[in-house]
């Protein structure tokens, strides 16, 4: 089944589109950089844009950090919206049971693709970004390495294995998000639905995080340590961040694929 | 082959399925008649484990549903409110797909299944089209492919000639005609009596949510006891006849005897000419109207009935 | 299983991981009968004790911030999260984490680096006489230092103790005895093995919570690594050396007067003997700060403009928490800035002193660096 949901997305045509969206914004970002010269103001537009400017093997970390905030999240929440609700929307969906697909399966085959989309998204965002920063934006040093956040310099190796962390880790913030997207998409009868209602979680979860109100609820917010992935390239690493991330993520993929599970295992299908 | 023992399903307050006892036999033809809203879909859509009962059981191939739905359905071939397809994708693709689904379905004989089953249901020559592009009649007839690809010995048929035009009816009920003399069982929902009557060997009428008939089409169709004659000379005949007319409409008599052929006899034998002569039977839309109240999709108030 | 039993089971497995951090937090902490002044002297013993680890803190001080003071406006009002390796007095390094970046002090001897990742530029500073609060003053260990000293044992009492950063923390309270002071009282917990400070609040009106609160999320008492503690400028970066750090500085090394040595009733400190003079001590503070026209009057502005001001015959005066300001003068002039955590009748007694008190500074070498600092900039 898994095989099968695998290339299905890998056939739809919709799922090249969102990549090539997605991919567009960096990319646009980087020729700017290249042509105008001007970064950011120190401090301000996302993390690393900065540093792009002297070193272009940067940029894929840069890429991550412009999409990551609410590009990523929208793709992701939109397919895995689709998973259940699209499917049932379609007709297909009791076509997939009675052949039969046992609903717990379906439900596991659906996210594994989903994740796969998002791996295969960053990865080509990745990618790109790496072409793109070193043939517009030029290389540093290469034998010298990078500098980390904390002022001390990172070998080239020592780089590669934490951009791979770090694509790791934004990679798992998405399973966070298709999780809660699949959950409500055994729910809506419209993949549009379960799309949005997931970006309204989102959405409520940023806000809450700027009001000091909302304090003790702040830990367990979805997007609360979403840019930890930026501790990854403190020197030493800032683990305290990045591991409650992973915590977290790791309980909102638990608790919605189980609350998805609960509903859609004992949902009559009445499309 | 499928069995429901007081199967109910409420949904809220509302009462689809009341107390469902169906029985349908290997080799059947079970017509499964009804008006839209009698609660037919919800019915096949809970013996085939989509819709969970409210109460009661369903046993299909001797198997409790839906538990056993791993063992069971492999065997089902199904058609339920019209047939999906993904629509950017072909035919071929879309059954190639549907069959890689679910265990059980051997990847090297994979091709010759679904042009085998594409053949059956009159696709065999169609092209690489998407299946947006589709006429409605050929999605539904995808959507027989679809429930034919693994050989099932039960087929399940909601509708199943939605959208055909009268020749692709008539090959739809050749082709099922044929399955059904190979062994398959066939389990036909519909709300179209003449298809029914047409095919099947047993029916059941659903109104309401209950079944309120369920028998061998050929008993409901026994004879009544009277026979029909057309004559131009019908005063005559009904002299002759001396009371045993019970209905006369211009020159069609009902008369009320036990044998046709000495009817015709003595007629004859009396100088009357008769142009047609036949035993009464009772038609199933006679029995399904005695059986039923008015359609469910009126709202009529007084409510009539129940 | 049933619908209902699925979701049991789901609620079941949400309460599971609720659970485990509220019962992490719920492990209570072990206490230990010790006085207040034992433990007063415990934490003056870990004075050279080593540690590192991870402090957040938050203040609730909303200053009118103009851009001189920016930095400790953010200090004092929001929160500032920080990494620590903290090996010896002159020898360690304070993090300032930034969502994208961060602001690094790395000190070694008497020699300040200063390292921002955004402005890719280290720059170094020997350690003034009197400079404004830096991130490194927020953190527990340096500002319980700060608050107890000369402390007097009956302002003390102990409180119970509490769990922080995982480990068992003895509380003290600190209620000063000192009529000008405008801080209710201290609440602060050190580290039970080692003596350590952990957590401090500052309490100006204790109905509205800490005005500034600073603890370790993450802590050990461990030697830490000399590497990390080292730093060095990256390659490519811009290294600057500042003669002055920053204005506190600045207007000590050159503005030509000298306070009095009493500032209502608070004795100055022995380190401050030039411009910018520095009263009180622990919890009760006074610093009064020479200003030129160009600067005060900007700052002025700014006050005037802010919810509660009060303008007073000596200047604008207004307290933020237990935080008082007055500026003196009016208009363009320029005045002296009077900080501190008094009450408004210490600052306006302050305000008097400085009118009566102020000597010009004898040295005239002095007076030409002036000049040349008027000229350079």
């Amino acid at each position: 089944m898994i095989l099968v949901e695998l290339r299905k997305m890998v056939r739809s045509r919709r799922t090249w589109t969102t990549i090539l969206l997605i991919d567009a914004l960096p990319t646009l970002v980087a020729v700017l950089l290249a042509i105008t010269d001007l970064g950011p103001r120190p401090g301000q537009g996302p993390a690393f844009l900065s540093a792009v400017l002297t070193d272009g093997t940067l940029f894929p970390l840069a890429a991550l950090a412009i999409v990551l905030p609410l590009f990523l999240p929208i793709a992701v929440a939109i397919t895995a919206g689709e998973a259940i609700a699209g499917e049932s929307q379609a007709g297909t969906l009791r076509y997939m049971l009675i052949r039969p697909v046992g609903r717990t399966r379906l439900l596991v085959a659906k996210l594994v693709s989903v994740m796969s989309f998002v791996v295969l998204t960053v990865l080509v965002v990745a990618a790109t970004a790496y072409v793109v920063g070193t043939l517009l934006l030029g290389k540093g040093d290469v034998t010298t390495g990078s500098t980390s956040i904390s002022g001390t310099s990172l070998s080239t190796q020592e780089l590669l294995l934490r951009t791979l962390l770090a694509l790791a880790y934004a990679m798992l913030c998405m399973l966070g998000v298709a999780a809660i997207a699949l959950f409500l998409s055994t729910v809506s009868e419209s993949p549009l639905g379960a799309a949005l209602g997931t970006l309204a979680v989102l959405i409520a979860s940023t806000i809450l995080l700027t009001l000091d109100a909302a304090n003790a609820l702040q830990p367990w917010l979805p997007t609360r340590y979403w840019l930890a992935f930026v501790d990854l390239f403190r020197d030493p690493i800032l683990w305290r961040d990045v591991v409650r991330g992973v915590l977290l993520q790791l309980v909102y993929v638990v608790v919605f694929l189980a609350a998805g599970w609960a509903n859609f295992t004992t949902k009559d299908i009445t499309d | 082959m499928i069995r429901t023992s007081s199967l109910t399903k409420r949904y809220g307050r509302i009462t689809a399925v009341d107390d469902l006892d169906l029985d349908v036999r290997e080799g059947d033809v079970y017509g499964f008649l009804g008006a839209n809203g009698s609660g037919k879909t919800t019915t096949v859509r809970m013996l085939l484990g989509l819709v969970l009962a409210t109460s009661g059981s369903i046993e299909v191939m001797g198997r409790a549903m839906p538990s056993g739905a791993r063992q069971v359905l492999p065997e089902v071939g199904a058609l339920v409110e019209g047939p999906a397809a993904y629509a950017h994708l072909s035919g071929r693709a879309n059954l190639a797909l549907f069959d890689a689904m679910g265990q059980g379905a051997r990847r090297a004989t994979r091709a010759g299944r679904v042009d085998d089953a594409l053949a059956r249901v009159g696709l065999g020559g169609v092209d690489s089209r998407p299946v947006h592009a589709y006429s409605l009649g050929m999605r539904q007839r995808l959507g027989l492919a679809n429930a034919l690809l693994r050989r099932p010995r039960l087929l399940v048929l909601d509708e199943p000639t939605n959208g055909l035009d009268p020749q692709g009816i008539r090959e739809i009920r050749g082709l099922l005609l044929e399955l059904n003399a190979a062994g398959t069982t066939v389990f036909l929902s519909s709300h179209l009596l003449a298809e029914i009557e047409q095919m099947c060997t047993r029916v059941g009428v659903l109104d309401r949510g209950r079944l309120v008939v369920q028998e061998q089409l050929d008993v409901l169709q026994q004879p009544t006891g009277r026979v029909v004659v057309h004559t131009p000379d019908a005063d005559r005949a009904r002299a002759l006849l001396d009371g045993q007319v019970e209905h006369q409409e211009g020159e069609r008599l009902l008369v009320r005897v036990p044998d046709a052929a000495a009817l015709n006899a003595l007629l004859v034998g009396g100088g009357v000419r008769v142009a047609s002569l036949s035993a009464e039977r009772r038609t199933l839309e006679d029995v399904v109207l005695a059986a039923t109240s008015s359609g469910s999709d009126t709202f009529s108030a007084p409510a009539v009935g129940r | 299983m049933t619908s209902f039993n699925r979701w049991c089971a789901v609620a079941l497995l949400v309460l599971l991981v609720a659970a485990v951090p509220i019962g992490v937090r719920a492990i209570p902490a072990h206490d230990e009968r010790v006085s207040a002044a034992d433990l007063l002297a415990r934490i003056r013993a870990s004075g050279d004790h080593p540690y590192s680890g991870y402090v957040e803190s938050r203040g609730a001080l909303e200053l009118p911030v103009a851009d001189r003071f920016t930095d400790i406006g953010a200090l004092l009002g929001e929160q500032t999260r920080m990494r620590v390796w903290w090996a010896a007095d002159h020898r360690w390094r304070v993090d300032k984490l930034l969502v994208s970046g961060e602001t690094d002090l790395v000190q070694r001897g008497t020699l300040t680096t200063e390292w921002s990742y955004e402005q890719n530029e280290a720059r170094r500073s020997a350690d003034p006489d009197i400079r404004l609060p830096r991130t490194a003053d927020l953190l527990p260990p340096a500002l319980a230092d700060r608050l107890l000293q000369d402390v007097d044992e009956s302002e003390l009492t102990r409180l119970d103790a509490r769990r922080v950063a995982g480990r068992d923390a003895l509380g003290l309270r600190l209620r000063p005895a000192a009529p000008q002071s405008s801080i209710d009282h201290v609440d602060l917990w050190a580290d039970r093995e080692t003596g350590i400070p952990l957590r401090v609040e500052v309490y100006g009106d204790p109905a509205a919570g800490p005005a500034l609160t600073s603890a370790f999320r993450d802590f050990s008492a461990a030697d830490p690594d000399p590497a990390t503690v080292d730093f060095s400028p990256p390659a490519g970066a811009e290294v600057s050396y500042d003669n002055v750090l920053d204005i506190a500085d600045a207007a000590n090394q050159y503005a030509p007067v000298v306070p009095p040595d009493t500032l209502a009733g608070l004795a100055k400190s022995p380190s401050a003997d030039r411009a910018v003079g520095v009263y009180g001590s622990g919890v009760t503070r006074i610093l009064a700060l020479p200003m030129r026209g160009r600067e005060a009057g900007p700052l002025r502005e700014q006050l005037l403009t802010t919810v509660g001001v009060r303008t007073a015959r000596a200047g604008s005066l207004l307290s933020v928490g237990p935080l008082g300001v007055l500026l003196t003068g009016a208009g363009d002039d320029g005045g002296w800035l009077v900080v501190g955590t008094v009450t408004q009748e210490t600052l306006l007694a302050a305000a008097r002193d400085l009118a009566t008190g102020v000597r010009p500074v004898p040295d005239a070498h002095i007076r030409h660096s002036l000049t040349r600092l008027r000229v350079d900039r």
